[in-house]
């Protein structure tokens, strides 16, 4: 295994997070002040954060501030001066991805929610010893939770091709590229839909249209999720492989 | 150390163990420093140094002791002296000469020099 | 060990930079890449670093080939740009986030390099200059003990005092395992360092040959009145310095400023004198 090596993408890893230290500890501590402001709010009244307060504010910066650090680990390779030391450095592409994938989504997505956790429980705890606030754990494993999780698992790959693709405007050029694809997928949905459902005659009577809108969602949405998670995200980390792979300086 | 243009540097390492060897810097059947230490010391390609150790094994200067290092020979003073005599008669007598000849030098007149100079370092001695 | 054979390199829709470029780098050499600006140099270096994909040609690294940055091929070179810049940590962070990915690497040598650069393990690189920081890179490159080592320009920005430290650094750094290749402008830096000649022209390789070759069969001097008849290349400028065939002269230092430009004058005459005397026709 010369260009797999688990230990090759935990340095790889850890390189990347002590390169980035100054940045993420600025940017989780400007979170979490925010978390706690808002979660002092949300004690107010009934004196406890209920999930979907929790999911509110955690759901906000999450998918953004991800896509922000996908954005920050590349940057080194997009730079002229700083690109000639990343390449060369002895990890495969593989690894490369790998890295970038561990870092982005797994440890992300650990540490932030252990964050948010964390900011929430203190404020809980702050609450019950200054105010009328009853100690409860705070309930953030709730399905939306879970929906957000998902949805960044898959959206995590196109941002990382896009910041690999893209040299200059790298978030906008991306973001493009997602909006694009979602209205191609939008539309291919809906042209599968209506040959597949031709019997329904979906185009002519109201009632009927509205029944075949009712059963896209009914079922294409098993059929979607495991197009997305089972060939999509595996499909768009090779396609960012190969973008690393024929990367020059 | 600086070099001159003109001579190759591996012949200017060699001039830098015979002065060290005619000073008494390097006694004889001393061990001298290796090959990568003068090379660092010089600040040259470890192969231009030992172009020099080579060439001074072959004027029997130094020698070598397997697994030791280089040695000052035995006689190896009297070697570096014979070669330098050889050099200063053969090299740099013919050229003072010559430039005699051009500026019209008598040798009178350097051999008034010469013990003038004597006289000089005498009375820098006392 | 590090063989480059018929390479060829351009840039999309322009003209060709590197064009049948075969080069043979043995290991305990310190090799001189020369060339006037634009020659090709960095990108020849980029190509072995693997940071730029050949058009056409062989390139191997003790048998291993790049392509797709092999890691195992990657571990055995290492690239001090010309120009770079280093991330803000600590000298001794930047060692460990960046030493693991190279088996041989040494700290005890860095560690000594540093020391010996008078850097301090505990200074920020980002509040040093860029000479300093270059020294960290230059520390850096030596200790990974890569079998290549290739540096570009690597005594711009050193201050005088810091390019003795080079040299005496560089002297100690060669061994028999170790290929050095450092592209210059600065050949009076570094001469005393290099033993091969590499010089690039015209996108070709316009001579590749040891010093010792050419110290053999070239005088370097002022000539006298009468040596006419041997001259390959003179200068005219203030010294009247030529570049001879040496017959039975004393053997002269290979004057390298002078052997570039004869070389981008006269390469075919040169090579042609050299490699004659090399196959011992004559």
């Amino acid at each position: 295994m010369e260009q797999f090596n688990i230990k090759r993408i935990g340095s790889f890893i850890y390189r990347d997070i002590i390169l980035l230290k100054g940045a993420i500890l600025t940017t989780l501590s400007v979170a979490s002040a925010i978390f706690f402001i808002v979660f002092l709010f949300s004690l107010r009244g009934d004196h406890q954060i209920s999930s979907g307060e929790f999911m509110s504010i955690f759901g906000k910066f999450y998918i953004a501030l991800g896509v922000l650090f996908i954005f920050s680990t590349f940057k080194e390779a997009h730079n002229q001066k700083s690109n000639h030391l990343y390449f060369s450095l002895p990890v495969s592409s593989y690894e490369r991805i790998a890295a970038a994938w561990l870092s982005t989504f797994v440890v992300y997505t650990l540490v932030f929610s252990i964050l948010g956790f964390l900011v929430g429980q203190i404020t809980i705890i702050l609450g019950s010893m200054f105010s009328e606030t009853n100690f409860h754990l705070l309930p953030i494993f709730s399905e939306s939770y879970w929906q957000l999780v998902k949805v960044y698992f898959v959206i995590q790959p196109v941002f990382l091709y896009g910041a690999i693709a893209f040299n200059k405007n790298r978030v906008g050029k991306t973001l493009l590229v997602v909006v694009l694809l979602v209205f191609g997928l939008i539309v291919l949905n809906m042209m599968l839909f209506g040959m597949l459902n031709y019997g329904y005659d979906v185009f002519s009577g109201e009632g009927l249209a509205s029944e075949a809108f009712d059963k896209t969602g009914q079922d294409f949405s098993g059929m979607g999720k495991g197009f997305f998670m089972g060939i999509f995200v595996p499909l768009m980390l090779l396609a960012s492989y190969f973008k690393i792979v024929e990367k020059e300086v | 150390m600086d070099f001159d243009d003109s001579k190759p540097i591996y012949l200017q390492i060699v001039d830098f163990f015979y002065e060290n060897i005619l000073v008494k810097r390097w006694q004889e059947d001393e061990r001298i420093p290796s090959v990568r230490e003068i090379a660092v010391m010089v600040e040259v390609n470890p192969n231009t140094a030992i172009r020099a150790f080579t060439y001074l094994q072959e004027q029997e200067v130094i020698y070598n002791k397997r697994g030791i290092g280089y040695f000052v020979s035995e006689n190896g003073y009297n070697k570096v002296l014979d070669i330098k005599r050889k050099e200063f008669m053969e090299e740099l007598l013919p050229d003072i000469f010559k430039k005699m000849g051009l500026l019209d030098i008598k040798f009178e007149e350097v051999k008034d020099s010469f013990n003038q100079y004597l006289n000089n370092i005498d009375h820098e001695d006392k | 060990m590090i063989q480059i054979k018929d390479l060829r390199f351009y840039y999309p829709k322009s003209k060709i930079i590197l064009d049948n470029i075969t080069l043979d780098f043995i290991p305990g050499n310190i090799y001189g890449l020369f060339g006037k600006n634009g020659e090709g140099k960095s990108t020849l270096m980029k190509i072995m670093t693997g940071l730029l994909f050949p058009k056409a040609g062989y390139y191997r690294v003790l048998g291993e080939n790049i392509s797709g940055r092999n890691v195992k091929c990657l571990q055995d070179i290492f690239m001090v740009p010309e120009d770079f810049e280093l991330p803000g940590l600590k000298i001794s962070t930047y060692e460990q986030v960046n030493s693991p990915f190279y088996p041989r690497f040494s700290r005890d040598q860095f560690y000594k390099l540093i020391e010996e650069f008078k850097l301090s393990t505990d200074e920020n690189i980002s509040t040093l200059s860029f000479g300093n920081k270059k020294k960290v890179l230059i520390a850096f490159g030596i200790a990974t003990n890569t079998k290549l080592l290739l540096m570009d320009e690597p005594t711009n920005g050193l201050d005088i005092p810091s390019k003795s430290q080079f040299r005496k650094i560089m002297a100690l750094a060669v061994d028999e395992g170790k290929c050095i290749i450092i592209s210059t402008h600065q050949v009076r830096d570094l001469h005393s360092l290099i033993n091969h000649v590499v010089i690039l022209d015209q996108s070709k390789v316009a001579f590749d040959q040891p010093l010792s070759n050419v110290s053999e069969h070239l005088w370097f001097g002022k000539p006298r009145r009468d040596t006419k008849e041997s001259i390959i290349y003179s200068e005219t400028s203030f010294g009247g310095k030529a570049m001879l065939f040496r017959e039975d002269r004393d053997e002269t230092e290979v004057d390298l400023e002078l052997l570039f430009n004869a070389v981008l004058s006269e390469s075919n005459r040169i090579n042609n004198a050299l490699n004659t005397f090399h196959d011992g026709t004559i």
